[in-house]
């Protein structure tokens, strides 16, 4: 990997380049002062691969002439979780989820679903996912129906079955018709049924919720809760980052090929420290509640605004600084708690600032 | 393995049996064959015989059923992976020689289909207005015409597989059809002219002239007609002073045709099975 790091001595700019984990001795060119740098290992983020992993991919790497789209990464999705897959446009995610499927060959790397290697055993790995990709497509010259029978005879799914999940999906009216005349939004509903059809134990879906209204897209998340309920295992990839949040268990960040986080948010927002933010409106603020705040152990940061109060701090802390507000004689009109989200914690892991 | 073939077989009939081109294609290849039959002969008027109406369409044939297989079979993979619906096909349990073999089958018989129709209909009119019709000679002509269609097919399929991007692989569908149809004759022509210094009137071909033309499925396609259906040979004699040399027989070119319909489809298995999606 490359890096570019400044000079302590003279602040020239200077690109080293190593692998992860090793240590480079400098010397710069400007100051001739020496020093060494440690690239970041982030072998740290080691994944326990153990009988509740669903999915495991371990020491991935792919790499399109030249440039590493994937860098030996290493993650496992456990049975039953909902997996958000997260990362900036060309960060790797698409090839890390080409890759599981067996789309594309990885250069080195093994992954495993549910037990079998999806290159020795493709047939049976393939059995067990349904797959929605990021641009949904179907035979534009074939109806809704004479579509998704076409996959249901592959997948051994009943005629039953799709008409009830056409029905379902509110596409009922138009099996007959051919989907080259359909919007977006019902081809990325048909795109959801062939995902799920069958009842597959691992669902891999990739922006499920693109090109859906509102009620759509709540329809989806509904649908991917209820499946994940009945015993599937999500892996999903999207960039609306509150619908991540929403119905994710855990979250794995990829930036530049790299994988560089993987816990709950919760996890990962300590880990950054990000602490909530509390919002309090008071009838009237005096000095003597901006001073009580203040003496509080765990406080970050006082702001006020007008009869609002921002306090920014240890979720423990929350109930002494309202403790306090009461204590100073202030009458809280309204309260407010925002938690760290996703956003701040996938800005912070993508942004250069981890 | 073979349910999943026949389905995807399947599916790719249902799909390109609705593909516009196709059907206007089909439908001018009935026409002109129609056409070909009534006014085509420079020599009378009125309905030709099935005989007769062959040597007029073969020369058709070789520009019509070369384009439809090169349409068919170029955009038959990349098509469909820059459209996205084969990464959603190759997610499913079904392994990348079923999806080639499928779709080989399939648009084979879309092409056969298109074949079928456009010399039954013609056959059928030309059989109820003109007596005395050699029917055997009719399905010689149209079984060898499925074959070389085939072939190309499989040129296109292999190009599809080949080609990183569908414009390419067009491209390259287009250069096929141009270096069989009019570039192969040419270079070889001009060959024969370099060999005889220019003076190639009243003068029997030689060997490697055919030899040179028994490697293109079309001038393969065009010799095995010439040697089975009376009426094509008819002609060919009063264009080849010398003969056919023996290496130039049925089974010969029978061979070559085969050698054409599966090297193509098997290196583009090959392609397919390496290709990234």
């Amino acid at each position: 990997m490359k890096k570019n790091i400044k000079c302590p001595y003279c602040g020239n700019q200077i690109e080293i380049e190593d692998e992860r984990g090793d240590k480079k001795y400098i010397t710069c060119p400007i100051c001739n002062k020496k020093g060494v740098y440690t690239f970041k290992d982030i072998s740290s983020l080691k994944e326990d691969f153990d009988e509740n992993s669903i999915i495991t991919v371990k020491k991935l790497t792919k790499t399109y002439s030249d440039k590493k789209a994937v860098d030996n990464i290493s993650f496992s999705v456990k049975k039953g979780e909902i997996f958000g897959f997260l990362g900036p446009n060309g960060a790797g995610k698409t090839t890390t989820i080409k890759s599981i499927l067996g789309l594309i060959k990885a250069d080195s790397g093994e992954i495993e679903i549910n037990g079998f290697n999806i290159r020795k055993s493709e047939k049976n790995a393939k059995k067990n996912i349904g797959y929605l990709p990021e641009k949904v497509a179907f035979y534009d010259n074939l109806t809704a129906l004479q579509n998704l029978l076409f996959y249901a005879k592959i997948k051994k799914v009943s005629k039953e079955e799709c008409f009830s999940l056409l029905e379902e999906f509110g596409l009922g009216d138009v099996i007959n018709k051919k989907v080259g005349k359909f919007s977006k939004g019902m081809v990325q509903r048909l795109g959801m049924i062939r995902a799920i059809m069958g009842n597959p134990p691992i669902l891999i879906l990739d922006e499920p919720s693109s090109g859906l209204d509102p009620r759509g897209a709540i329809q989806i998340r509904n649908k991917i809760r209820e499946m994940n309920q009945n015993g599937a295992t999500v892996f999903v990839s999207s960039h609306i980052l509150s619908e991540i949040q929403e119905i994710c268990d855990r979250v794995g960040i990829i930036n530049k090929g790299v994988l560089v986080a993987k816990d709950t948010v919760e996890a990962l927002s300590k880990k950054l420290n990000l602490k909530p933010k509390l919002s309090i409106e008071l009838e009237k603020i005096s000095d003597e509640i901006t001073k009580s705040i203040n003496n509080i152990k765990g406080i970050d940061k006082v702001e006020v605004k007008e009869k609002t109060i921002n306090v920014i701090c240890d979720s423990e802390t929350k109930a002494k600084v309202i403790l306090a507000i009461a204590k100073a004689g202030g009458n809280i009109l309204n309260l407010q708690t925002q938690e760290p989200s996703l956003e701040e914690v996938f800005i912070r892991y993508t942004g250069g600032e981890v | 393995m073979l349910d999943i073939i026949i389905n995807i077989a399947k599916k790719e009939f249902m799909d390109n049996i609705r593909n516009k081109w196709i059907i206007i294609i089909t439908i001018l290849f009935a026409s002109l064959t129609l056409l070909a039959s009534y006014a085509g002969s420079i020599y009378s008027e009125g309905w030709q015989d099935l005989g007769a109406t062959m040597s007029i369409i073969s020369g058709l044939v070789n520009f019509l059923i070369t384009i439809i297989a090169l349409i068919l079979g170029y955009s038959a993979i990349i098509g469909e992976i820059e459209k996205g619906s084969m990464s959603s096909l190759l997610s499913l349990p079904a392994k990348r020689l079923e999806i080639v073999l499928g779709k080989f089958f399939g648009l084979g018989m879309v092409l056969t289909s298109t074949i079928l129709i456009g010399f039954g209909i013609a056959g059928i009119i030309i059989g109820l207005n003109v007596p005395n019709v050699n029917y055997v000679e009719y399905l010689i002509f149209i079984g060898l015409t499925v074959l070389v269609g085939l072939v190309f097919l499989n040129i296109g399929i292999f190009l599809s597989c080949l080609s990183k991007k569908r414009s390419t692989a067009m491209g390259g569908a287009i250069f096929v059809f141009f270096l069989f149809t009019i570039i192969w004759q040419f270079i070889v022509f001009a060959l024969l002219n370099i060999a005889n210094s220019f003076n190639v009137e009243n003068t029997a071909l030689s060997d490697w002239y055919f030899a040179l033309n028994f490697f293109n499925p079309l001038e393969a396609y065009g010799y095995l007609l010439s040697l089975n259906i009376s009426s094509i040979a008819a002609q060919q004699i009063e264009l080849f002073l010398g003969g056919y040399p023996s290496f130039l027989n049925t089974t010969n070119l029978i061979v070559t045709l085969f050698l054409w319909l599966s090297i193509p489809l098997v290196l583009a298995y090959w392609l397919f099975k390496n290709k990234d999606i």
